[in-house]
Order: C-alpha cells, then sequence, then structure tokens
C-alpha cells in the first residue's frame, strides 16, 4: 500500500502523528501531576456534599406541660421557571397560585418571569396552604423545608417569651436570655452523594450528629397568664390607659407564674409590631409607686418597733416636714387614727409621721432591703434597676415623700416582690421565671433563691393582718374576693414631669395584693399607667385584681378560707 | 604405579530395574499436554474464583449502597412522620389555648361564672 507513497509524505505523516502524541502525551502528563489536584477537587466537589445539620430548637412549656413556643418545619415554595413552561403556562400557574399565596397573578408571574433559574415564592408556608398548591400538581415547583418558630397561644406570653427573628436567634424574655441554651449545636454532615443527589452509604461519610437545643419549663400558668393578659388588655381599653402591666409571682419561692404587658405585640409577626409594644413594662419601665410604698414604710417602721398596728397619731389632713406641706389625698383629714388606719385610708400624712418616726437612714437602708433601686435578678433580659436615690442626697421633705411612695422608683416586679416577702413571712425570693430545663441528660430544676430577710415574721405577720384590714374595712375594699381573705394597698402616683415636677391630673394607678392573706399563693400586681378615670384608675386595677385572682385561685384548687 | 592401581575402574554395571506391570509408558509430548491442562485448568480457576469473589464484593457493595437509599428514604419518610407529628402538637396547643377557648365560648353565648360554689367535704373517720 505504501509503494505508491512517497517516503517524502509517510515522513511527514509520521512527523505530524509523532507531535500529536507528544502534545497528547505531554497534556496527559500535566493533568497526571501538575494539574492533577484541581482535577481531583472537581470531582471532588460534584460527588462529595458537606451539609449543615440543623439543631431543633428547644421548646418552651408552661408549669404544666402546655406547649408556649416550638419550632416546626414549615414547607418553603419553589419555582423552577424552564420547567414549568412558557409564558402561557407561567401565567397560567400565577394565575393558580395567586390566591394561596395572598397576592396577584401579576405578582406571582413578575417573580416568574424574572429570568431566575431557581426562586421561591413564598417561604415557610402554612401546612394548609402547602397541601393546597402540591394538589395543584404544577410541574415546575417544588417544597423545602425550613424552620419556623410557633406561639400556639398567639399573644398571650409574648413579653414573658420573646421571639425569634429571621436569623434564629431570640430575642428578648426568655428566647432571647436562654438563647445559647435553646439554639443548641449544628452538626456536620460529609458524604458523597450519587447523580439524583442521594447519600451513597458505600462512599465517604463523616457525620458530627447536631446536639439539639434544650427544652425549658418554665414557672408561668398558661391559665393565670391568659387571665392576667385578658384582664390587663381590658382595663386598658376600658380606662384608654398609655400603658399597663400584670405580676403575677409565687411568694413562696419567687416563681412568676404571669407577666403581662400592654400594648402586647404577636411574637410571630414582630415586623408589625408597635415598637412601643416590645418593651415588658413589668421589668423594663419604672414609675413612682405611690401609696404601695406605704405598706414597705410601715413595715420597717414596726420592724424596728418605733411603731405598732395600734400607735395613734393626729391626721389632719396634711403634715409638714421639711418646710413643706404634704396633703391627704383629697385633702381629707381622719382625725385620731391608728398606723392600721393610715393604711385604710391611705393617708399620706399618716406615712409621714411613720416615716419621720423611723428616720432616713433606716428607711433607706429597708427600701434597699427589700430590693428597691436594684435589678431583682430575674432571668429575663433588660430589666431596669430603678432608683433609690443615697440618704446623702435626700432633701428633708424626701423622707415625708418617699414614705408615701413618691420621689423613688421601681418596677411592678420589684414591687411585688416586695409584697411577696410581707407576705411569705419576710423572705425576699429572686425572682425566676425558667423551673426546669431538660436536655440529653435529664432534667434540672432551678433552686430558688432566698436573697435576704428584710423584716422579721412577727413583722410580716402584722402587715398581712393590716393588709387584710384594708381591703376588709378601707380603701381597696374593691378587691374583696368572696370566700377568701385578700390582703392589699392601692396606689395613686403622680408621673414626674421633664422639669422635675409633677404633671397634673395624669396619674398611675396600681394596686398590690395577695390572697389567701392566711396562706399566700399568689401576690398580683397592676399597675395601670394614665387611666382616664385619674384618681379612680385603682378602682378599675382591684377589679383586674380580683379577676385574675378568682381564676388563680380556681386553678389551684385553693379552698376558700372565708366559706 | 601398581598395576592394579593402573586398571582403569570398570565401568559401573547398568542396573536394570523391571519395569511394574501395568504402568504404560509416557511420552514427552503427553507429559507437556497435561501440564499445560493442569496450568489451565488452574489458571481458570484461580480466575473463576477471582471473578466469584469480584462479584460478591460487587454484590456486597451493591447491598449496602440499595440499603443506604432505604435508609435515606426510611429517613425521610420518619422525617416528614416528626414534622407532622410537630404540626399536631401546635395544632393541639392552639385549639387548647385558654384564650381561644374563651373567644369560642363566648360566640356560643355562655358567659364566665360569676361565683363556684365549693363543697367543704367533712373528714370521713374509719370506723373500728
Amino acid at each position: 500500500m505504501t509503494e505508491n507513497v512517497s517516503p517524502r509524505r509517510l515522513r511527514v505523516i509520521f512527523a505530524v502523528f509523532a507531535c500529536a502524541t507528544l502534545v497528547l502525551s505531554l497534556r496527559v502528563g500535566y493533568w497526571q501531576t501538575v494539574g492533577r489536584a484541581a482535577l481531583l477537587e472537581g470531582a471532588t466537589d460534584q460527588v462529595r456534599s458537606d451539609l449543615v445539620l440543623t439543631a431543633q430548637r428547644g421548646a418552651i412549656r408552661d408549669r404544666g406541660g402546655a406547649l408556649l413556643a416550638t419550632t416546626v418545619p414549615l414547607r418553603s415554595l419553589y419555582a423552577i421557571p424552564k420547567r414549568i413552561g412558557d409564558r402561557n403556562a407561567l401565567a397560567a400557574a400565577a394565575a393558580k397560585l395567586a390566591p394561596f399565596l395572598g397576592t396577584t397573578s401579576d405578582a406571582v408571574l413578575g417573580a416568574l418571569d424574572s429570568g431566575a433559574e431557581w426562586l421561591y415564592l413564598r417561604r415557610r408556608l402554612p401546612e394548609e396552604t402547602a397541601k393546597a398548591i402540591e394538589a395543584l400538581g404544577i410541574a415546575g415547583l417544588g417544597f423545602e423545608t425550613e424552620p419556623k418558630r410557633l406561639y400556639p397561644n398567639d399573644t398571650v406570653g409574648a413579653h414573658v417569651l420573646g421571639f425569634v427573628n429571621d436569623d434564629g436567634v431570640g430575642q428578648y424574655g426568655v428566647e432571647g436570655a436562654y438563647d445559647a441554651v435553646l439554639r443548641g449545636t449544628p452538626g456536620r454532615l460529609l458524604v458523597e452523594r450519587d447523580p439524583k443527589d442521594r447519600d451513597l452509604a458505600v462512599g465517604l461519610r463523616t457525620a458530627r450528629p447536631p446536639v439539639d437545643g434544650t427544652d425549658l419549663t418554665l414557672t408561668i400558668d398558661l391559665v393565670v397568664q391568659n387571665a392576667a393578659e385578658r384582664e390587663l388588655r381590658a382595663a386598658c381599653e376600658k380606662e384608654r390607659c398609655a400603658s399597663g402591666s400584670v405580676v403575677i409571682l409565687d411568694p413562696r419561692d419567687g416563681a412568676i407564674r404571669a407577666l403581662a404587658s400592654w400594648p402586647a405585640y404577636d411574637p410571630a409577626a414582630v415586623a408589625k409590631a408597635d415598637p412601643r409594644a416590645l418593651q415588658d413594662r413589668a421589668i423594663s419601665w419604672t414609675y413612682e409607686p405611690g401609696s404601695t410604698m406605704k405598706a414597705i414604710t410601715i413595715a420597717a417602721a414596726i420592724d424596728q418597733h418605733v411603731v405598732a398596728p395600734n400607735t395613734t397619731y393626729e391626721d389632719k389632713g396634711y403634715a409638714v416636714i421639711g418646710g413643706r406641706v404634704l396633703h391627704n389625698a383629697l385633702g381629707k383629714a381622719y382625725g385620731t387614727s391608728t398606723v392600721t388606719q393610715i393604711l385604710e385610708h391611705s393617708a399620706n400624712a399618716g406615712a409621714v409621721f411613720v416615716g419621720q418616726k423611723l428616720g432616713a437612714e433606716r428607711l433607706h437602708a429597708y427600701l434597699e432591703a427589700f430590693g428597691f433601686g436594684a435589678p431583682t435578678g430575674i432571668d429575663l433580659a433588660a430589666e431596669a434597676s430603678g432608683d433609690v436615690r443615697p440618704v446623702a442626697e435626700w432633701y428633708p421633705v424626701d423622707l415625708g415623700t418617699i414614705s408615701f411612695g413618691q420621689g423613688i422608683a421601681a418596677t411592678p416586679l420589684q414591687l411585688a416582690a416586695a409584697y411577696a416577702a410581707i407576705a411569705n413571712g419576710g423572705t425576699l425570693y429572686r425572682p425566676y421565671v425558667v423551673a426546669a430545663r431538660r436536655d440529653a441528660d435529664g432534667e434540672h430544676r432551678t433552686a430558688p433563691v432566698a436573697v435576704r430577710r428584710p423584716i422579721a415574721p412577727e413583722t410580716a405577720a402584722t402587715l398581712r393582718m393590716m393588709l387584710t384590714s384594708t381591703v376588709d374595712n378601707g380603701i381597696a375594699n374593691g378587691a374583696q374576693i368572696k370566700g377568701y381573705s385578700v390582703a392589699g394597698k392601692t396606689g395613686t402616683a403622680q408621673i414626674p414631669s421633664d422639669d422635675g415636677r409633677y404633671l397634673d391630673d395624669a396619674y398611675v394607678s396600681s394596686f398590690a395584693g395577695f390572697a389567701p392573706a392566711n396562706d399566700p399563693r399568689f401576690v398580683a400586681v397592676i399597675v395601670l399607667e394614665r387611666p382616664q378615670s385619674r384618681l379612680f384608675g385603682t378602682v378599675t386595677a382591684m377589679s383586674a385584681f380580683r379577676n385574675i385572682a378568682q381564676d388563680a385561685l380556681r386553678g389551684e384548687r385553693v379552698q376558700p378560707d372565708r366559706p | 604405579m601398581i598395576a592394579s592401581q593402573a586398571v582403569r575402574a570398570a565401568a559401573p554395571r547398568r542396573v536394570v530395574h523391571p519395569r511394574p506391570r501395568h504402568t504404560p509408558r509416557v511420552s514427552r509430548p503427553a507429559a507437556r499436554t497435561a501440564f499445560e491442562v493442569r496450568t489451565f485448568v488452574g489458571v481458570s480457576a484461580a480466575i473463576a474464583v477471582a471473578f466469584l469473589l469480584a462479584m460478591l464484593y460487587l454484590a456486597q457493595t451493591t447491598a449496602v449502597a440499595t440499603l443506604g437509599y432505604q435508609a435515606q428514604h426510611l429517613q425521610q419518610v420518619r422525617d416528614e412522620l416528626r414534622r407532622q407529628n410537630a404540626l399536631l402538637e401546635v395544632e393541639a396547643a392552639r385549639l387548647d389555648a385558654p384564650a381561644r377557648i374563651e373567644t369560642e365560648a363566648a360566640k356560643i353565648g355562655l358567659v364566665r361564672a360569676a361565683q363556684i360554689p365549693v363543697v367543704q367535704l367533712e373528714p370521713i373517720t374509719a370506723k373500728r
């Protein structure tokens, strides 16, 4: 065959093939040596999948086990427009999807026609909506699951729970304070996959399992929390208050049974919330407590044995101290009155009398002993400390005003903790919200913390008796509950203005009390800011207390002590 | 040198062993053939064994991969069941919510009881 081919041509053809072979050999050699790493990496990337395994965020339950917050994977709808079809198919799909997505078909079509190869149409759909869309059977649509924090009780407990933002980080409340405990630790899965994106059991597989978050059981009682929020909302709407708050705790150990703040918000829809509503006024807002502080002043004086429940004074309707005249509410004069009647009448002049007997140093010491001027230490974020000025900064008149609760700032929680010390026999407990944590190691219960004993048990018993008389015979009779003994005190405090004086005709109305008085099972503080009925806002506060107390006593199966 | 020593050693006597009976005489070509046959059989057997081992390995690998697919599918089924379970738990909690119950009760005209009478039970004394 080659006899007709010239030798020169053969040499040329041979040279061409030799060169080609040489080039190919060099190329192969290159990819086997220098380029090996790149090829290997590309091959590895094709088959290997390095996934982060999401840890399940811990659930939050009330003391009875009712679910308050949990994380559930919800389906997010995605679309691959090319697989749906041509523009007519896209339009048809958009028309079918729009009602389920709560938008117009033009908006859906715009998203599908945006040129994206893959896009989310809606994330974290309600399950019913996802099922309905799946039933449409539209090609090119699919679902991926994404975690969503759900709160089955809607707005109830919103402030104590807090919420989780879009990045999965807890904000405010328990979600914020216990975020590190709730979030868990993500895991990792390094695995080889086949062309259908399925894990290969025979290939590389290294896994570090995720550590799920810890479940929390709160001290909150959902029934009492619901009652507190219901009554607070009703009171604030009736009085058209600027704000309101309710604190209910167990005086025996400081466990918080309910923490309510108004205005409220929905933790599942924080983006739509009024920013003012995010503040938990029960722990982050301070006010001048007013007459509810008279119980503290009198407790201090009795504990110091400078007065007794039957100690008398002459009530002229006013008292003079530090060159200033301090009047009773509405200027009323009560004549010869006992210390017990100071509470029954809520007489400012009587409080000044007791304060003067006690003295500024001792009053200040007892205020600090009862926890005022410092955070209680509750296991929630953003707690305010309140304000009790050092004695050295007191003017002579401050002894009088502070005796009846003006001139100091406190949170509703601080007041509740102080009243709890009176209710339980004299021990100040640190309030707490998380009763137990449950993780892989089991359940870990929170031990109550007794901070100090501000007053003796005898003093506490005496104050319980006096506060019971205040409800039975005095100004707080609106808090009476049929069948039960109730102890408590109302408060109507002026609101300080920016110029250091007090606003005219604007008050904070409150009630602090506990029941049954003989064996207190709960302490409640209700605070209403700027009620429309002004001086009579305490009537609404007492009504709220009464309704909450009935639910709380009923829920606890507390037997009437005055059948 | 002694004459006797100069005598060349006698040629070794050839010992002829009588051929055992019934033993066929084997020729050289036949021996080679037998060797080749044995070699062929041995190599074929080795290849067959290697093939079987390879098939066994392949079968096991395939079985493991198949089981892996089944396990992954079951995990997906399990995860979906857990998801549905969690959704049901949330729905149950939502239905049990006191606020929802109060709202539904109000819709059908129920009102809160103003007072719930409490019956005090006398303690029962055990009779002797």
